[in-house]
């Protein structure tokens, strides 16, 4: 009877998966790991990594729900830490910032236009350029060292952008935090985000209603970009040094936070807290492995496990919920 | 005829996908307060005219004016600014979204906040009640139930409810009574005729045309993409007309040879 | 010629007869050399058998994403086990490895009706762990043995100057060509992938049909592996790392539709010929080697776009 009651539920939060795998790890990894996991330490590391990835897992979670997908995140990724890096030196890291942002929303426009003017598929579009920019990046980083001693990374803005810790946490927690306030706040509660949903629901019906598919689009790829560029500056300003392949495989790790947290590929349903939840399940693990000992090697073949794993658990829970 | 000017005045247009050529030349008048039926075969070409009428589709040659205006860009947000509303047949509903969020997609009402647009809650859920209520959904449907859960039937009646709610100047009729019940097919049928009777242009198509013979003042018949027909239906009989869509056309030829 | 047109490689055809125009124009001396062409055709050939495979998915309209990896694996796998199973039994193993993969995939994709896309990127990962994980980073080499065994020299020795792997290629391409458009395998792999509903409702069983696919894309993968590892025998955990996207790239530059359904096995190899001969000719025109990446991603957006223009303008609806 209890669990009669959860189906509508489950039917309208798909997200609710992932908070149940997350809260078993949880208590799976605190029991077993003799407190080196469940530490406050430790979990600030893991936020650290949830923040960097979660932004980038909230526009990839956006440009699902239009019904598309950008896999060159992990390249802007990089080409944002290799901006703000480059300029926070010369310049100032305020000025810094904006110039990631620039760089991410400029790849995410360009993105955006190839997939809505000519109409090809996202996947290979993004595909192609994730590749353009990945091979920038190490372009960039042969001939310079893009680089901040720590002894000059003093100042509030460094602190401000990854660089500094914030009641034990670091800033770009917060960022993540206010990221998904406002994102939330856009896809729930105003016209944008009702828009996004019907292009990713049905595009030609959205079309019909005289919704304009193509400009909802570029805006989705845009807001990614940025994200993705913004999340690598947060990156760069705690790490202090970037090289040409920073933000790899990054891209299908928020596709499977995304994925993790019940954001539905075809489109149109998304959660953002979920692939939120989903970010930080992946760290979780990462992290587990790590203060546990057991070689780094198993992450990748666990990771990949628990994407399918995950996958096939949200479909048929989301199946049984449609059951009457 | 009501007045001289036709609301939507449709000239020489042809239209192709890719190498098919899906509209042949058509050209037709539609004027305020008339129910025109467009009839024709699976294929014809009726959906494909009105989806141009409703801005999805840019023709490739010809015009289109409304109410004495070329249109230049066919979009149909332009369409429905200007007060074209249109029933689609397939198309019109997202499943993924709330009947409130559906009803109001492309128009959501706000209210502003710091001159942040917020979307109207209250507003949007008030009036979609309001009309599927109207409608006679079942009574555990409510507005924030999402599509996915509606029947055929219920899809449609949302659909012409949204129309008849947001009635402007023209409503477009795309197969409106398919997936309805007898009772629903005759609440449908007089809306057509009392929307027409508050003078606005009603264009309602069907392959149907002994319904549409009892509504409409016109009947436009298509065939192949080309315009076959155009009487009305106070000249010539359900059954004349049946007689030109089996001929494809060719015992208006005749007549025009005499 | 007519067919010629229509088929889906005419992209393909186009692209090489541009980029030989373009090379021979910039660097004349450099390109036309036998040591060029013996270099750039061999990797074409390795490349090709992943492209092939990765097309034939994309018919059926997945995708698969593992292929990197499963070339990878295959090639690891061979090298580390010949010392136990010797030479042809450390191949059938590596080989049976690479089905089992296809099969599970496959399985996952069909029966747990999830996106090839997830499952794949699971895939990706997943076999790339057990690369990590088994050979803990350490590189293996062949004995002097094994590279000398008469199965290592068929896979890896040369015939007239001319590298095995282009034969095997000829071969197998020219297998799966009949398979494809002589059989009535072919016919039902093109169909589902054209319309599942259509030949589920003919009678065909997708469900096996795309499941071939998947064991077939990572066979050939894994076939592309062992190829490279009998040429040069050491392996390194990063063995065919990015390959899956210069696969994808070049099934799709080759003419494949990610809609399904169309496709090409010569586009899928003359694809794959552009990608190499692209990153050879930068490397050898002196550009830092990180710009191929760069250059390989540019070619495949114009490649696609290309593509599309080109089916559009024959009048396919896509």
């Amino acid at each position: 009877m209890a669990l009669q009651a959860a189906k509508p539920l489950i039917r309208r939060h798909s997200e609710l998966g992932i908070f149940l795998i997350g809260a078993v790890l949880i208590v799976i990894f605190a029991t077993t790991s003799e407190g080196r996991w469940a530490n406050l330490y430790n979990i600030g590391t893991i936020l650290q990594m949830t923040a960097t990835l979660g932004l980038m897992s909230l526009g990839v979670a956006l440009v699902i729900g239009t019904g598309e997908i950008d896999i060159s995140v992990g390249s802007t990724f990089g080409m944002g830490a290799l901006a703000y890096l480059w300029l926070a030196m010369q310049i100032d890291p305020v000025v810094a910032v904006f110039a990631a942002l620039a760089v991410g929303a400029a790849i995410g426009l360009f993105n955006g236009l190839l997939v809505t003017r000519s109409g090809t598929p996202s996947l290979i579009i993004t595909l192609g350029t994730l590749m353009i920019f990945r091979g920038i990046a190490i372009a960039l980083t042969e001939g310079f060292s893009f680089s901040i001693p720590y002894a000059d990374r003093k100042g509030w803005a460094y602190f401000l952008f990854g660089g500094g810790e914030f009641l034990r946490f670091n800033t770009a927690l917060y960022w993540l935090i206010g990221a998904l306030v406002v994102l939330m706040i856009v896809l729930k509660a105003m016209p944008f985000g009702n828009r996004l949903l019907a292009v990713g629901g049905s595009a030609e019906s959205a079309h019909s209603r005289g919704v304009r598919v193509d400009r909802v689009k570029l805006v989705t790829f845009v807001i990614c970009g940025m994200l993705a560029a913004f999340a690598g500056a947060l990156e760069a300003g705690k790490l202090g040094f970037a090289d040409g392949s920073m933000g790899r495989l990054m891209e299908l790790q928020a596709i499977a936070a995304c994925v993790l947290g019940g954001c539905l590929l075809a489109g149109g349903r998304i959660s953002l807290p979920g692939a939120l939840m989903g970010a930080f399940v992946l760290s979780s693990i990462q992290s587990y492995l790590v203060v546990t000992g057991v070689r780094p090697q198993w992450f990748l073949l666990i990771l990949g496990l628990v994407v399918v794993i995950a996958a096939y658990g949200d479909r048929t829970l989301r199946q049984w919920a449609l059951k009457k | 005829m009501t007045n001289n000017q036709p609301l939507i005045q449709v000239r020489n247009l042809d239209l192709y996908f890719g190498a098919f050529h899906a509209l042949k030349n058509v050209s037709v008048d539609f004027h305020a307060g008339e129910l025109v039926g467009l009839v024709g075969d699976n294929g014809a070409g009726k959906t494909t005219l009105i989806r141009v009428l409703c801005g999805i589709h840019t023709p490739t040659s010809g015009e289109v004016f409304f109410d004495g205006r070329k249109i230049v860009k066919f979009h149909p947000k332009l369409a429905i600014d200007q007060g074209i509303e249109t029933i689609q047949q397939s198309v019109g509903l997202c499943d993924n979204l709330s009947i409130a969020r559906n009803f109001y997609l492309g128009r959501e009402p706000v209210k502003r906040f710091l001159g942040v647009p917020f979307l109207d809650f209250s507003r949007m859920r008030d009036m979609s009640t309001k009309v599927i209520r109207q409608f006679g959904l079942r009574d555990n449907v409510s507005a924030d139930d999402e599509v996915e859960r509606l029947s055929g039937g219920e899809r449609q009646s949302v659909k012409i409810g949204r129309a008849v709610e947001f009635k402007n100047r023209v409503v477009i009729m795309d197969e409106p009574t398919n997936h309805l019940s007898v009772r629903e097919r005759e609440h449908v049928n007089e809306l057509a005729v009392q929307l027409k009777e508050q003078g606005l242009l009603v264009i309602y198509i069907t392959h149907d045309i002994f319904q549409v013979h009892k509504l409409a003042d016109r009947i436009v018949i298509m065939e192949n993409g080309e315009k076959v027909a155009d009487a009305m239906t106070d000249s010539m009989s359900a059954e004349e007309l049946e007689e030109v869509i089996r001929q494809g056309g060719r015992v208006i030829e005749k007549q025009e040879a005499v | 010629m007519k067919q010629l047109v229509r088929s889906q490689g005419l992209g393909a055809i186009i692209g090489v007869a541009v980029m030989l125009a373009a090379f021979t124009l910039i660097d004349f001396s450099g390109w036309w050399t036998i040591q060029t062409l013996a270099n750039v055709t061999q990797f074409t050939a390795i490349l090709a058998f992943v492209a092939i495979g990765q097309a034939l998915v994309i018919m059926t309209r997945e995708i698969d994403l593992s292929v990197g990896s499963v070339y990878g694996l295959a090639g690891v796998a061979f090298i580390t086990l010949e010392p136990a199973l010797g030479v042809p039994g450390s191949f059938l193993v590596a080989m049976a490895m690479a089905a089992f993969v296809g099969v599970l995939q496959g399985v996952a994709v069909v029966k747990g009706q999830l996106p090839s896309m997830i499952v794949t990127l699971g895939g990706l990962f997943a076999v790339r762990g057990v690369i990590y994980v088994w050979t803990g980073g350490a590189i293996h080499n062949f004995s002097a043995d094994a590279r000398l065994h008469p199965l290592t020299r068929l896979f890896g020795g040369e015939l007239l100057g001319i590298e095995a792997a282009i034969f095997w290629l000829v071969f197998v391409a020219g297998l799966l060509s009949v398979v494809l458009w002589r059989m009535p395998f072919g016919n039902r792999l093109l169909a589902t992938g054209g319309s599942r509903e259509s030949a589920e409702s003919r009678g065909v069983r997708t469900d096996r049909v795309k499941i071939w696919a998947f064991v077939l894309c990572s066979l050939l993968a894994g076939f592309a592996g062992i190829l490279t590892l009998c040429n040069q025998p050491q392996t390194h955990v990063t063995l065919g790392e990015n390959m899956e996207l210069e696969a994808i790239a070049a099934a799709v530059i080759g003419g494949c539709l990610l809609s399904g359904g169309r496709g090409s096995i010569l586009g899928a190899i003359l694809g794959a010929l552009i990608v190499v001969s692209f990153r050879y000719e930068l490397i050898a025109l002196g550009a830092p080697s990180s710009w191929y990446i760069t250059f390989v991603g540019a070619v495949l957006i114009v490649a696609v776009i290309f593509n599309q223009k080109l089916a559009r303008f024959l009048g396919h609806s896509v």
